[in-house]
């Protein structure tokens, strides 16, 4: 089949952080196939893509669609010559409806003046073609994730893309949804259109996937036929040694329950259900995993916990006592750890310094104030204590931490929190987006506090973090405990069924030794 | 280690530097165009702002008197941004202040010494109280502190004429203004002829107590990181709503004392037109002071110069508008506010004196 | 006591809409720039402005009418000026705002004083003033008449504009794309809308329209220029905007509101003997109750949808209990 896109040594430095992010990168897609980008984070996958839709200009190499060499300034240039994107973050107008955002830019109009009728019965027209359904008049800020993609993919090929750009389309969907978006990436390759589809999921790349292209550290490692290749082979490539997910661990007893929560039930900013009625425990010497799909009330279950969000019914108890009304001040003074998910904009104030940032939640104790003052020469021991005890070598007491490295600064959370010896740690997403030495650091500590005898609640969308560190699991779905799993004998296949919010007893007619790694 | 503290307060400083001399510059532009001398407009500038012409008669001593409750309004105003709220009420908590200044001074009869510190407290409190309302709304309502502050400076401005004009207003007088406050309500004054006093040592006082307040105590640890980032302080458990509060009440308070060391020291009495902007004056000091009590101190005494030389030297000596120097203020706020054009230039400066080593560099990584 | 009521008649209308009209047309401009997500709170700058370059030019070219557009042309220059420094360095809106209401406050008695010597306002007998005009047909409707007709073309300007302004942002292009600038900024740029372009014109538009409003206050109405003409009204204007949550319609009506509260507190001067200072403070007081209504309907918002929550908690426990 004939090249629809070919981009030739592309080469992007960031001088402002140092970053090699392209490294003479090759990579070609054919016309009617499905490409898969994988690659870590930090990989240089997302730069590689914003450099063909034009969002970065490359310091070298060339782009030649059709055959043809081609200038890429701006997204508008990217669009011209056919190339779409759906980005990870929907562009869309949430009071607008289906119909305007799709047209958004293109309106049919009359002296400007617009025509509702009209926009609908393009956008429907656009629908049947490519069996896509939508509802043209409905609010976006109604619809599910799922189906705000959907008017994503549509507001593409409605500007007659003919090389889509999908940047890691599954990480927002349910297993159901993910099941029939591969099917409409499926059928766009079948009417000749070329995918690109960025991921860090090997499972979807086999599934969905005609080629490969790896990347790491910002080169193109090399680039297989989905058929010639298997997910063992492909991990190596993309870390570019042997992949070991599982972490030492060894078992313990574990203790009595440190804490509670008892039919909690949030309500977000429409009034509608985010948590209804979620009920569980954490003992001592025991990570519980939190699994489930972003966006299914992790957010709000940790904010109510931590005590940042006032819960609508329930309680919840720290050590048998009610802490329910408890202020976060309280409930960290009563030791509760909290790794939050955000850490540039909750978990540290990077305007001010490493001391500042390390004695958030205890500058009220006597070690560091007295008579309403801030003891800065004790503070500035502890911010010492905490560097060195976690090795934290890039930063420096009393000095800004603005330009620490993500790891670095996941470094100083963990630190601030660990330090002190919490009775119940919450880790929210503590690992998303760090390089795989920092991952192994936050993995190995977190088990060193359970083995110290500490509670832990790990949050985390990666179903693989969870398989590697939890004795045991709980499956977050819309709101709802969907089911709980012992770690030892669970398998990927059963978490996953509950993520999408099915139940176990679906899988039971085929359960008879297919719960192995045999895929 | 020193050196660094040294690179840092020069990065502070350059900035605004570099501003006042843009503002300096377009002074001159806008003199040339009416036609007056510009390099005589600057030397009269300088000598009615900062020279001495006689040891009894220094401009420099006027200024810093002028300096007083521009340094006081704009702690109160670093006090309020840093806790996060863009409170521009220090007219207002000055002017409420003010009245209850001149009221005291002649309404009650204390001993000296007894008489300003109940004065002192008094408009403190008052300031506070009016501080009190906008922080109170915001935290509590969610109502905009910057639209809240303007209607109540200028519900501050008619309640202060009404008082001069009726039930303060002395029998004798064809202007509206109140009675002289009693000597033991005046703040003295450290020289005969001039109003250079006790109001200045005030002010230096506060500037140093804001400094340890922000910086070294829990309350003003607990505001800064609350006015930075929302999130964090409420993650880290800072009570970031009574912070706010609290970061008002003392931000009118210094206000107050605004008011109070202005009537005391100054007026000894309050008039109608008393309002003449000076709370605004501190919110423009402490934009440019980088909202810092130091930079205050600096920038208070550069404006009070500039207006007091724009209205003895260049307007009574020269004929040139007094207006200019207010113009030249907000001016210098825009060039501050724009810094990335400075910034950019001194970038590509550095870049050009720095070339050789990053062509070094870059030639290392291929 | 019938000498307080006296003051509810037409004349209060009158008056309260000539009081409004510069109100209304800053208020629009604020709520369009809103609507584009970027936040004007200059326009009593641009009110000033207006105010002050509209005599002047009326004074030298000998035409009001002219004057009035060079007004509105010097407002709009100033919106550009405001976009290109808030575009091109990444001035805080807040801190500019407030160096622009400094700055022309300043400036415009600089220049009045060099130019027509040493006075605190200015005025000339040649400038003539925007003269009212009678609607033919309206103005003879008994009452409504009365409301609606006699006042100068400004006035009737500011009411085409308010439905102008609200077919173009709903039922137009040009408007559809300023709202997706406003709501999502990206999602309008990825498409190919040039985002700082709409944001430029909002504010192009309304500097001329505050512009417009400073001029109604120094040749539509008075005849001359003072310091600080504009008084605070573009501050009210931006609180109009919020109050009229940025619809045109719903600020036309909120400036309406405020316009009418100045003519009463005028009104009231003039059949009672309250002193003028405290009568001045009502239209501050609206502007207060105004803004802490407009955050008790946000909070109200909130807090019902968690009302309602909790209750439907509640009644799902009581069922369970019971059964």
């Amino acid at each position: 089949m004939a090249l629809a896109l070919e981009m030739k040594g592309i080469t992007k430095y960031f001088s402002s952080t140092d970053v090699q992010a392209n490294d003479n990168v090759n990579l070609t897609v054919e016309a009617g196939e499905v490409l898969a980008l994988v690659g870590e984070n930090g990989a240089g996958k997302t730069t590689l893509m914003n450099i063909l839709y034009g969002l970065i200009k490359p310091d070298s190499g060339e782009i030649i669609i059709n055959g043809e060499e081609v200038q890429i300034g701006h997204p508008d240039d990217a669009i011209k010559h056919g190339i779409g994107m759906v980005h990870q973050h929907f562009k869309l107008v949430p009071s607008f409806t289906v119909a305007q955002n799709i047209i958004l830019g293109m309106e049919p109009n009359k002296a400007g003046f617009l025509s509702p009728k009209e926009e609908n019965k393009v956008v429907k027209d656009l629908a049947d073609k490519f069996n896509l359904p939508v509802d043209p008049k409905a609010q976006i800020r109604d619809l599910p994730v799922g189906m705000q993609q959907r008017v994503e993919i549509l507001k593409v090929l409605l500007r007659e893309a003919k090389i889509l750009i999908l940047d890691e389309p599954t990480a927002v969907l349910t297993p159901q949804e993910v099941k029939e978006l591969m099917e409409v990436v499926r059928d766009l390759a079948k009417m000749g259109y070329s995918v690109i589809f960025i991921t860090h999921k090997l499972i979807e790349v086999m599934e969905v996937a005609d080629r490969v292209s790896v990347m790491r550290a910002g080169k193109n490692v090399g680039s297989k036929k989905v058929s010639d290749t298997n997910i063992p082979d492909l991990a190596r490539m993309m870390v570019g040694r042997e992949v070991l997910l599982r972490v030492k661990k060894d078992t313990i007893q574990r203790g009595k329950p440190v804490f509670e929560a008892k039919d909690v039930s949030v309500s977000d900013v429409h009034g509608l259900a985010a948590i209804s009625h979620v009920s569980f425990d954490v003992h001592e010497g025991e990570i519980v995993g939190l699994a489930g799909v972003s966006g299914n009330g992790q957010t709000e279950l940790v904010e109510v916990i931590s005590g940042m969000r006032p819960l609508d019914g329930g309680k919840v108890f720290l050590n048998d006592q009610d802490i329910t009304q408890a202020n976060v001040r309280d409930r960290r003074n009563a030791g509760v750890a909290h790794i939050p998910e955000d850490r540039m904009e909750v978990g540290l104030n990077l305007q001010t310094n490493l001391d500042e940032n390390l004695i958030i939640s205890r500058y009220n104790q006597s070690e560091f104030s007295k008579f309403g003052f801030l003891l800065s020469k004790s503070i500035h021991r502890f911010a010492e204590t905490v560097v060195n005890s976690f090795s934290i070598s890039a930063a420096k007491p009393g000095e800004d931490i603005s330009m620490l490295s993500g790891g670095n600064l996941q470094k100083v959370v963990v630190g601030r929190e660990l330090s002190g010896n919490p009775s119940f740690i919450i880790a929210n997403q503590p690992t998303r987006g760090l390089d795989v030495g920092s991952i192994e650091f936050v993995h190995k500590t977190l088990i060193e506090e359970r083995d110290r005898g500490a509670g832990v609640l790990l949050v985390s969308v990666e179903l693989e973090e969870i398989m590697a560190l939890a004795d045991r699991i709980l499956v977050l779905f819309r709101g709802q405990i969907q089911g709980e799993l012992e770690a030892k004998t669970a398998t990927e296949e059963e978490v996953g069924i509950l993520m999408a919010g099915g139940k176990l007893s679906d899988l039971v007619s085929k359960q008879p030794e297919s719960g192995k790694e045999s895929k | 280690m020193k050196n660094k503290k040294f690179q840092k307060i020069l990065d502070a400083i350059l900035i605004p530097v570099l501003a006042i001399l843009s503002g300096l510059v377009l002074m001159g532009v806008l003199i040339a165009i009416t036609g007056k001398p510009v390099w005589e407009s600057y030397g009269v500038l300088f000598s009615k702002a900062f020279g001495c012409e006689k040891a009894s008669n220094c401009a420099i001593i006027t200024t810093l008197e002028r300096a007083t409750p521009i340094m006081l309004t704009g702690l109160s105003a670093v006090v309020a941004f840093r806790s996060g709220l863009f409170s521009i009420g220090q007219e207002g908590q000055y002017l409420m202040a003010s009245v209850v200044a001149g009221w005291l001074g002649y309404s009650i009869h204390l001993p000296n010494g007894v008489h300003q510190i109940v004065i002192l407290l008094a408009c403190m409190a008052v300031g506070a109280a009016y501080g009190f309302i906008p922080g109170v709304l915001k935290v509590k309502l969610g109502v905009n502190e910057l639209l809240s502050t303007i209607v109540l400076n200028s519900i501050a401005t008619l309640f202060i004429e009404y008082m001069v004009q009726f039930p303060m207003r002395a029998d004798v007088s064809t202007t509206a203004h109140s009675p002289i406050i009693d000597v033991t309500a005046q703040l003295p004054t450290f020289m005969a002829g001039s109003k250079w006093g006790v109001g200045f040592v005030i002010a230096v006082i506060a500037v140093i107590a804001v400094y340890i307040y922000l910086w070294r105590t829990k309350s003003g640890y607990e505001q800064r990181m609350a006015g930075q980032s929302k999130r964090f302080a409420l993650y880290g458990g800072v009570p970031s709503d009574k912070a706010a509060i609290r970061a008002m009440i003392i931000s009118g308070a210094l206000a107050g004392l605004a008011g109070a060391v202005e009537v005391m020291g100054v007026h000894r009495r309050i008039m109608t037109g008393f309002s003449t902007g000076l709370g605004f004056d501190g919110v423009t000091a402490a934009i440019l002071g980088q909202t810092h009590p130091f930079g205050v101190f600096i920038v208070s005494i550069l404006f009070a110069g500039l207006k007091l030389g724009a209205q003895l030297g260049l307007q009574l000596k020269l004929g040139i508008p007094r207006e200019l120097g207010g113009t030249i203020i907000g001016f210098i706020i825009l060039f501050v506010a724009a810094s990335k054009f400075y910034e950019g230039n001194i970038d590509r400066i550095r870049a050009w004196f720095k070339k050789p080593d990053k062509q070094k560099a870059k030639g290392g990584g291929d | 006591m019938t000498g307080f009521f006296s003051v509810f008649t037409v004349e209060l209308l009158n008056s309260g809409i000539r009081l409004a009209t510069p109100i209304i047309l800053a208020a629009l401009g604020g709520a369009l720039c809103n609507k584009a997500g970027v936040l004007n709170l200059a326009l009593e700058s641009m009110m000033l402005m207006g105010a002050f370059v509209g005599i002047v030019a009326a004074y030298f070219i000998g035409n009001s009418y002219l004057g009035l557009l060079v007004a509105m042309a010097a407002g709009g220059l100033l919106g550009l000026l405001f976009a290109l420094l808030y575009h091109k360095y990444d001035v805080d809106l807040v801190i500019l705002a407030i160096a622009f209401n400094l700055i022309i406050q300043e400036l415009t008695v600089y220049i009045m004083r060099v130019m027509f010597g040493n006075v605190g306002s200015w005025s000339d007998p040649s400038i003539s003033r925007i003269p009212d005009i009678e609607i033919p047909l309206i103005k003879d409707i008994p009452v409504l008449g009365d409301i609606l007709s006699g006042y100068n073309i400004i006035v009737y300007f500011s009411w085409a504009i308010t439905i102008v302004m609200f077919l173009v942002l709903y039922k137009m292009k040009f408007g559809r794309h300023i709202r997706a600038v406003g709501e999502n900024r990206e999602a309008a740029e990825t498409v190919g809308i040039n985002a700082v372009r709409i944001q430029t014109m909002a504010l192009v538009i309304s500097g001329v329209l505050s512009g417009l409003g400073g001029a109604f206050l120094s040749i539509g109405h008075l005849k001359l220029f003072t310091r600080n003409m504009s008084n605070g009204r573009g501050w009210t204007a931006v609180a109009a905007a919020l109050f009229g949550a940025n619809h045109p319609i719903g600020t036309f009506l909120a400036s309406l509101f405020f316009g009418v509260t100045e003519a009463f507190a005028v009104r009231i001067q003039n059949v009672t003997d309250l002193p003028p200072n405290l009568v001045e403070l009502l239209p501050n007081f609206a502007t207060l109750i105004v803004l802490i209504s407009i955050a008790l309907r946000e909070k109200l918002r909130e807090n019902n949808a968690r009302r309602r929550f909790r209750a439907e908690l509640r009644a799902e426990e009581q069922q369970n209990t019971a059964s």
